[in-house]
């Protein structure tokens, strides 16, 4: 009686783990490049975002520290954390939290490279904005390669700081998601 | 000639002029050309266990990022996780018990050396603390560092 319960219970947990279908990242990197032809110094990225898949339901996300972002230079990153650019002390993070809308045309079972529909919020400055974008997905054996490319308005997340105006900061900054899911 | 020795002042003030705009100048190029120091050659704030420093900011976070935020600190502690990042490697510190994690990003540098590490290895891990934050996907707390370098 013991042995079949303690089987059973092996065989629920097994199922159970297998239903799980999400997966993490600790080291997903963010490039943040919003250099202009007037500035190249505002560029950087963060090596150590946090970005989970769940290959079930097509729910994706990503948190980032915005104080990990590493510039070359001191004084601008000095100038991205303080209260004209992203505020870090007050907003700590910039979050992503969506969905792939076309689910059925990505295979994560077979090997090979599909075209993912994202479509969620971008939390941002204390801002929220729904945004839409296109991720590549690699699949290969157990690896799952993701990138994605987009732009934000910075206006539309109340960062309106005098150097963007001035033109040595882009007004809307090409920013790029990598993780890969092993 | 006549109007330099009429006007002497004029030509003390172009000259003052000329000397303010070239420092200017190079005061300029000097702060955007600056790079960030080599984070091995730097001393550290603070050197502290990675089991006390998950212990801190468990315990009151906000407390813990006022003290240790864009500090050098040393971190001591056993490598749990190394993880590939683009062509370089995070390191990670936990605590078992709870998941809360430290992460190690190196500056360019030091990633020879840190590609080096391996699981189960006492460091030393000296970098720039970005600060601790409750993780809403994780569902844990976790330090992040930048510009690391190893202890030697």
């Amino acid at each position: 009686m013991k042995k079949s319960i303690i089987l059973f219970a092996m065989i629920g947990l097994t199922t159970f783990a297998f239903a799980q279908k999400k997966q993490t990242t600790t080291s997903a990197i963010i490039i943040f490049d919003a250099t202009t032809s007037l500035d190249k110094l505002p560029k950087a990225d963060n090596k150590t975002v946090i970005a989970s898949l769940d290959t079930k339901t097509g729910n994706v996300a990503f948190e980032s520290v915005i104080k990990s972002f590493t510039f070359s230079n001191p004084k601008m990153q000095e100038h991205f954390n303080g209260d004209k650019w992203m505020d870090s002390d007050k907003f700590a993070t910039a979050t992503f939290s969506g969905k792939i809308t076309n689910l059925s045309a990505v295979n994560f079972k077979k090997d090979g490279t599909y075209n993912a529909n994202i479509t969620g919020d971008l939390s941002l400055h204390g801002v929220s904005k729904p945004i839409t974008t296109v991720a590549t997905i690699i699949v290969l054996g157990k690896t799952i390669s993701t990138t994605t490319n987009f732009s934000v308005k910075l206006a539309d997340y109340g960062v309106n700081g005098g150097a963007i105006a001035a033109g040595k900061v882009a007004t809307e900054p090409k920013i790029s998601v990598i993780a890969d899911f092993k | 000639m006549q109007t330099t020795n009429k006007k002497p002042w004029l030509k003390k003030l172009l000259v003052i002029i000329l000397v303010l705009f070239v420092a200017g100048g190079v005061i300029i190029y000097l702060i955007f050309t600056e790079k960030f120091e080599d984070t091995g050659k730097q001393a550290a704030v603070f050197s502290i266990s990675a089991a006390e420093l998950i212990k801190e900011f468990q315990t009151n976070d906000s407390a813990a990022n006022k003290k240790y935020v864009e500090k050098i600190i040393l971190v001591n502690g056993t490598i749990a996780e190394t993880e590939a990042v683009d062509s370089a490697i995070n390191i990670k510190m936990k605590d078992t018990l709870t998941g809360s994690y430290i992460i190690f990003a190196f500056q360019q540098q030091h990633i020879k050396e840190a590609k080096q590490l391996k699981e189960g290895d006492n460091v030393s891990i000296k970098g720039s603390c970005s600060g601790g934050i409750y993780s809403k996907i994780l569902e844990t707390e976790f330090i992040s560092f930048k510009r690391c370098a190893l202890n030697k």
